[in-house]
């Protein structure tokens, strides 16, 4: 059966037009090709260290 | 596919021939996104627009520069009445690939139209307060909020799927299953309306079993046992049933018709009675207006006729005057009466000058330009008759209560003397005298100075220049 109450708590207000600025300004736009580059560029820096 | 780290174009090779950088892991996760793009692609061309937008999120979470995917996530959105969220996803792509990007052309078709803009933000802004008015358990007012969603934007998926629970919850199994229908047409692949439908079908499919008593696959000996639970002859699976629903769904429809009935009453309290009342006002204004209107024309009419009772009351007062004039003491009627009066005293006694006298002072001179040229003519006759002598009279009289000291009597006498007798100079000198001694100077000085006027070079005039002198003096 259908729990009404349960049911209800997974709808969410939508989004209104005068939101929509704050929405695009505040996403977290991180993907995981951002998460790679970064692991690459710290392990070459850790690199560099490790010669010096 | 271009490197991450210096923006050249890669080739088949792990590293970037440009700047020698590792790229291999990098171009897995670019193919990974891809390939989820053209599965959110196949998805969506199906109508499965959850599970595509799903697909496509993961997609933008391994490559947000992805801009395809991007745009087709906004499309998504777009279709399931999401508009807020379409705009979102657009003009990130827009800033991603400021050109050639058709999210240029979605933004462009949204922004536009403000009047469709405004209807979809009106949309969402109702959707709110029906999900505030659920919150609340105010769950009538929110299915007539959801009511007013559907018909600004009937693809908001979210709205359908909302007014279908509270139809679920309120066991309106049929117009459950009707926004649950809509709903798979707009998106086949969500699973809430999935999983709303498939309640709703076994609910209403147990009804029809109910209702013909064995036909079909589900075992109803939970009715006769009294269980709420029912098993299916074919599946073996078991639906909970509500025992007493029959008696729950007439509970819930008579509910249901009170509160029809009440937002009825509401609906005429709030709408029609108002109308009425401002209706009976109207009513009410324009009696008073025409009551107002008679009010002042009854008025007008009233000041008329006060204004034509004002004028006869000065008619009658001035026909009194005339009538005055003809039958007062001094009026002309009078003024005959003494004139005859004093005709006849002479005609019986000629000598008797102060019978004569008593009529002719009866007439007052003011009636004489009135009464007539007939009048006037007796009146000088008699006057030249008797004028001088009575004129004498009055004189000898006049002097007696001069030297007596009696100045009142002196001056009333001596008046007389000067109206009857013009040319006597002394009576006027000595009437001037009389006035002085009484203390009247402003008449002894008019007196004075017609003597000085009337008989001028005479031991009088002198004499009364002499006193007016004095008099001016004081």
């Amino acid at each position: 059966m259908i729990n009404f109450e349960e049911e209800l708590k997974k709808f969410h207000p939508s989004l209104e037009i005068e939101e929509a600025e704050d929405a695009i300004y505040n996403q977290d736009l991180t993907d995981i090709a951002d998460l790679l580059v970064g692991l690459i560029k710290e392990d070459k820096d850790e690199n560099r260290e490790v010669k010096q | 596919m271009i490197c991450y780290n210096c923006g050249a174009t890669l080739t088949h090779n792990d590293f970037c021939t440009n700047c020698g950088a590792d790229v291999a892991r990098y171009k897995k996760i670019v193919s990974t996104a891809n390939l989820l793009y053209n599965m959110g692609l196949d998805k969506a061309r199906v109508r499965d627009l959850s599970g595509a937008a799903e697909t496509l999120r993961q997609c933008l979470k391994l490559d947000k520069a992805n801009v395809d995917a991007r745009n087709l996530l906004g499309l998504v959105y777009f279709e399931i009445g999401e508009y807020v969220l379409a705009l979102n996803e657009w003009v990130i792509s827009k800033n991603l690939r400021p050109t050639k990007n058709i999210a240029d052309d979605y933004i462009s078709l949204l922004q536009d139209n403000p009047a469709k803009l405004d209807t979809y933000s009106q949309a969402v802004k109702k959707y709110n307060q029906a999900l505030s008015y659920c919150y609340q358990g105010s769950l009538d007012l929110a299915v007539i909020q959801l009511k007013k969603v559907l018909s600004l934007n009937p693809k908001y998926v979210q709205a359908h799927q909302l007014l279908a629970l509270l139809y679920i919850h309120d066991e309106q199994w049929e117009d459950a299953k009707r926004e649950l229908n809509r709903c798979q047409k707009i998106d086949v692949g969500n699973t809430i309306t999935l999983r709303y439908l498939n309640e709703t079908r076994n609910i209403l499919d147990m009804d029809d079993d109910d209702n013909s008593y064995g036909g079909g696959g589900l075992d109803i000996k939970a009715r006769k046992s009294g269980s709420s639970v029912i098993k299916s002859r074919d599946t073996g699976d078991s639906y909970t049933a509500p025992v007493i629903r029959k008696e729950n769904r007439t509970v819930s429809t008579i509910i249901n018709v009170a509160i029809g009935i009440l937002i009825g009453v509401a609906v005429a309290y709030l709408l029609i009675l108002p109308a009425r009342i401002s209706a009976a006002r109207e009513g009410v204004d324009e009696s008073l207006k025409a009551a107002g209107e008679q009010l002042d024309a009854k008025t007008a009419q009233i000041n008329s006729l006060e204004q034509d009772v004002k004028t006869a009351n000065s008619q009658i007062d001035k026909l009194k005057e005339e009538l005055d004039m003809y039958t007062g003491e001094s009026g002309r009627m009078s003024a005959v009466e003494s004139l005859l009066g004093a005709v006849n005293s002479y005609l019986e006694n000629p000598e008797d000058m102060k019978a004569v006298a008593e009529h002719l002072d009866q007439i007052d001179e003011d009636t004489l330009s009135e009464a007539g040229e007939s009048f006037g003519t007796v009146y000088k006759l008699m006057m030249s008759k008797v004028g001088v002598d009575v004129g004498a009279e009055y004189y000898d009289s006049g002097m007696k209560s001069y030297q007596a000291e009696m100045y009142e009597d002196a001056i009333r006498d001596l008046t007389k003397a000067y109206s009857y007798d013009n040319s006597n100079g002394d009576a006027l000198y000595n009437l001037g005298n009389a006035y002085r001694k009484s203390g009247d100077n402003v008449n002894a000085i008019d007196t004075y100075n017609k003597v000085i006027e009337e008989f001028p070079d005479t031991e009088m005039a002198t004499r009364s220049q002499q006193y007016v002198n004095e008099l001016n003096v004081d």
